[in-house]
């Protein structure tokens, strides 16, 4: 990444990193939920931004990672962060198991399967599939974390816990980008076709897309159930797939930044219009139309800009 | 048996209703290549603007039932058409030269809106329809006891779907429909107006999905403004299973998904009766995702 | 570095805003604003901001004020949480809230933390006052209650085959359990045990599979809305059997769906709805309510919010502090028989509200609701 980006990171944390000591309970749990939501959107990030998957069932990882810490905890009394990345594992292994069958859909299609798959999964938590998932209830009494004895317990302390992990996720991706494997899903989002003849196993790579953003979501899953205690049913519905969907294009489609920036406002605006809260839908909707018209490329996209149909005809004609 | 055939006609007349969402689905599908989520909203604004004009126009006193009824209809429908066409013109028009995901995120920044607006203006409890407005009869069909208001309900929707067919085949304007499907640059340059043609299917395709929930409403009696969702995703499922682009498909879909979701209710279990739609869905696109009976869109490779 | 700059900004103005002053006192209410129960909310809000500036005109509590601080749960666990969080820095003495078991659930921890008395009014999850949390109080019963009073009146029905259906939603299904267990011990047979989905339309493919199972009496655990549509299309279907309800279906809006002949003959249990209370003071308020909206109370939990503030009202004037410690000792052993609304109202040391609250109604041909001796 270049040398202002960097900066403004830093810039970035610091500022938050003296956010708790100077806001109350309140605001520093708004950011923790920004925090939350950035994960997730990172993580659709890899798949619907760099490997230009339409992945509007994210949500079902981000449940089957919550689900697979709050049974591992409550059932096995396995410790929080040693459920953390088992459930990155479970989540990574079922999204490659159910997006194996539709990888090769052509994109809209793709979309209205990933839609279902998300639905199929709340349906299942809700009716209570193998007696294990509490139904409508949910599961409750997981424990918090806790770390060399220390427990993270009021929001202030899940701040530092969700952000440092923000950090890293961050760090991680950005490496990811540079890599053989970003630009091999970048190269498979632009043009699958010459992508395939150049030699990249297009369906393996988006087999891989998805495990990897399944991975963070369940991890976040995990982080999500240790600070509610509580989780049910509700939380993963179609419409946090929809936001996370919409974090990601409003924000910028593969663009890191852009996505942390999405994640901020589109989590932290409802709650600074609290007021006006039956509007507020409203407004969203309405943000979304004009947004497409005027950026659809979203608020802070990558420096690659894409050439519009009517673009590429006029420089075809010109002299 | 008799639970069989019973959930037969449950199936079918549910099906019906998914059938004349789904042809508006197909129509815009086939054309534009979008999936036009704000659809099911269209056809919730349907079922909230029957309510309205009929209680507050009187026109079953007026009129008598059955031309009160179709003056209902016709007022709806093109209340809703020209909602759809407005629609088109504002929200999907201007971004038709983007990349297909802008027009994915406006077709449900439009369906939030339009939910919400409907909220808004309504309140967010259930709306009821007055009772009474429809005939209460049940005819006796080989020894099942079926209200005749189902019946009508699947009848309108073949007719209206054949009317549809014929006039796609048959017509000059439904020719010049079906080429724009199939490569809106090369009908443009056989001088077909596409923006005329695009401008037509957003007429026909919410005017029948306004029917639709008209329809709904008369007969249940009671609308809330999600229902869209719900049924739009169902009549999505049916478009598909079809085929999509395919009018006939579309017909096919619809009841075919109301018989399985029926059957698989009184069979499986009800509580899972939403997973099967969605499980169809996914096994078609699985295994013939150009539906039932053929896409007829040109395939991107 | 212009983007850091302006996140800096706002992070810092929304610093600023949170402390008020003010000599006040403030009760917290959470309900459903916006989300599926938002007409829940709506009336819960109503009920407790007409308590409030009754009790003002008479002077307020201890010669203060009394303010309605009212945050929007959503009808959702995340926001409720949230919701719950902005609350605790508001100052607020106690919090009345909310609609929705799992929502309760998400916000118990926060104000137990913080030591704030908080009242639901429309939780039934059994599970809420096991916890051993020391500052929360409901003025609604709990599912076994009315699972027990549910089995009886099917017992009195004489009935030999019962079909149970629910929606799948926490409340319903927990309902729909406690039932079954006391019908089981009951030697009952249950023909159906199974699932409805809320919001749909069409309900002819689960009546006809009901219908199949031949019971004698069906009762569905779910809410109004559905219960409404299932009596209508039963009626269409030509099926007579008895059709009976838990609580959530009492809402007046039950027979405008389903029409009244479908409607009548039809039971369910509830607390004594409004019209029933015959005290003078819940009849003086009907009227103040009916006033200043225009309308008679619909909702049951909106009364239950009601009386929720009224016994936190008590509570305060009677310990004459805002401690929440003196209040919670008040509460669970200083209250005896409060004349709520919806009842006397005392709790135990868990926080549950003591007595026998459940009535059977009955729909007549009117659409009116008939309390069953």
């Amino acid at each position: 990444m270049n040398r202002s980006l960097l900066r403004a990171y830093v810039a970035a944390a610091a500022v938050l990193a003296a956010a708790p000591l100077a806001l109350d309970a309140y605001w520093v749990d708004v950011l923790n939920n920004v925090g939350l939501y950035a994960l997730l959107a990172l993580s659709l990030n890899i798949i619907l931004g760099d490997a230009g998957l339409f992945n509007m069932g994210h949500a079902a990882f981000y449940a089957v990672g919550a689900y697979t810490t709050a049974l591992l905890n409550t059932r096995m009394q396995l410790p929080i962060l040693w459920a953390l990345p088992v459930s990155g594992l479970v989540a990574a292994l079922f999204a490659a198991l159910v997006a194996r069958p539709v990888v090769h859909l052509r994109g809209d299609y793709l979309l209205i399967v990933t839609i279902g798959m998300g639905e199929i999964v709340r349906i299942a938590l809700v009716n209570d599939v193998f007696g294990l998932t509490g139904g409508a209830n949910g599961l409750f009494g997981i424990s918090r974390p806790s770390v060399f004895g220390y427990r993270i317990r009021r929001p202030q302390e899940f701040f530092y816990l969700i952000w440092l992990f923000v950090a890293l996720t961050v760090f991680l991706f950005h490496r990811l980008e540079q890599s053989r494997f970003g630009r091999a899903l970048n190269y498979l989002r632009e043009d699958p076709v010459a992508a395939e003849g150049s030699g990249v196993d297009t369906a393996r790579y988006k087999l891989m897309a998805f495990a990897l953003g399944a991975a963070w979501a369940g991890m976040t899953g995990s982080l999500y159930a240790a600070k509610m205690t509580i989780i049910s049913p509700e939380s993963f519905s179609f419409w946090e797939s929809v936001v996370l969907f919409l974090i990601v294009i409003l924000g910028g489609s593969g663009s890191i930044p852009g996505v942390i920036l999405g994640a901020f406002l589109v989590v932290g605006l409802p709650e600074l219009f609290r007021g006006f809260a039956s509007a507020r839908m409203l407004v969203f909707g309405l943000v979304m139309m004009v947004m497409m018209v005027f950026r659809p490329q979203g608020l802070l996209p990558l420096r690659t800009v894409r050439f519009k149909k009517s673009d590429v005809a006029k420089a075809e004609v010109a002299p | 048996m008799e639970q069989f055939f019973q959930q037969l006609t449950n199936g079918l007349a549910v099906g019906g209703i998914y059938a004349l969402i789904a042809l508006g689905y197909t129509m815009v599908y086939g054309v534009l290549k979008l999936i036009n989520f704000a659809h099911g909203d269209l056809f919730t604004y349907g079922a909230y603007l029957g309510m309205t004009l009929l209680t507050s126009l009187f026109l079953q006193d007026r009129l008598g039932a059955v031309a009160g009824f179709l003056v209902l209809a016709v007022m709806v429908m093109g209340l809703v058409a020209l909602f759809g066409v407005i629609l088109e013109r504002a929200v999907y028009r201007p971004v038709r030269e983007s990349h297909r995901l802008a027009a994915v995120v406006s077709a449900l920044g439009a369906s939030i809106f339009l939910q919400n607006t409907l909220m808004l203006i309504y309140g967010a409890r259930f709306q009821v329809y007055p009772d009474d407005v429809l005939p209460r009869v049940a005819v006796n069909v080989l020894g099942l006891e079926i209200p005749l208001m189902r019946i009508v309900v699947v009848l309108a929707s073949v007719v209206m779907m054949a009317v549809l067919y014929f006039f796609v085949q048959k017509t000059t304007i439904g020719t010049a429909i079906r080429a724009t499907a199939i490569d809106q640059g090369a009908a443009r340059l056989m001088g077909i107006d596409v923006n005329r043609v695009i401008r037509l299917v957003f007429l026909i395709g919410p005017a029948l999905g306004g029917a639709a929930g008209l329809l709904v409403g008369l007969y249940y009696g009671q609308v809330n403004f999600t229902m869209g969702w719900l049924y739009g995703m169902k009549a999505f499922t049916a478009a598909i299973l079809g085929g999509i682009g395919n009018i006939p498909g579309a017909m096919v879909g619809g009841l075919l998904l109301g018989v399985i979701e029926a059957l698989g209710a009184a069979y499986l279990s009800t509580a899972w009766k939403d997973a099967i739609s969605f499980i169809v869905l996914i096994l078609i696109l699985i295994v013939r995702p150009t539906g039932l009976l053929g896409e007829r869109v040109a395939d991107k490779v | 570095m212009k983007r850091v700059m302006g996140l800096a900004l706002v992070l810092s103005l929304l610093g600023v805003g949170s402390a008020r002053a003010a000599d006040t006192i403030k009760i917290g209410l959470m309900a459903p604003m916006t989300g599926s129960w938002a007409s829940e909310g709506e009336e819960m809000k109503k009920n407790v901001e007409l308590l409030a500036s009754e009790l003002n005109a008479k002077g307020g509590l201890l010669g203060k004020q009394v303010e309605v601080i009212t945050e929007d749960d959503g009808g959702d666990p995340r926001t409720a949480s949230l919701a719950a969080q902005r609350l605790t820095t508001k100052g607020v003495v106690a919090v009345i809230g909310t609609y929705g078991s799992a929502v309760t659930e998400a916000s118990q921890n926060i104000f137990d933390e913080e030591g704030i008395i908080q009242i639901a009014n429309g939780s039934t999850a059994v599970r809420l006052t096991e916890k051993g949390l020391k500052y929360f109080f409901r003025t609604c019963p709990r599912d076994d209650e009315q699972g027990k009073v549910g089995a009886a009146t099917l017992e009195k029905m004489k009935v030999k085959k019962v079909a149970l259906l629910h929606d799948n939603s926490a409340y319903a299904r927990g309902l729909a359990d406690e039932i079954r267990s006391h019908l089981k011990a009951k030697k009952l047979d249950i023909v159906f045990f199974d699932a409805l989905t809320p919001k749909e339309q069409d309900y002819s493919a689960i009546l006809t599979k009901l219908k199949a199972s031949g019971p004698d009496v069906v009762f569905f655990t779910g809410y109004y809305p559905e219960a409404g549509l299932l009596l209508k299309q039963k009626k269409q279907m030509g099926w007579n059997v008895p059709f009976v309800g838990g609580d959530a279906i009492n809402n007046p809006d039950l027979v405008k769906i389903a029409g009244k002949d479908a409607a009548e003959g039809f039971q369910f249990l509830s607390p004594p709805v409004p019209r029933d209370l015959d005290t003078p003071e819940a009849k003086a308020y009907l009227a103040s309510y009916t006033k200043k909206n225009g309308e008679t109370p619909g909702s049951i939990y909106g009364l239950l919010a009601g009386d929720g503030f009224r016994v936190v009202a008590k509570a305060i004037e009677a310990t004459k502090s805002t401690d929440a410690d003196k209040l919670r000792e008040y509460l669970t052993t200083g209250l005896k028989d409060f004349p709520g609304f919806t009842g006397k109202i005392a709790f135990n040391v868990k926080g549950d509200r003591i007595g026998e609250l459940y009535r059977v109604y009955k729909v007549d041909k009117t659409g009116g609701f008939v309390l069953q001796k």
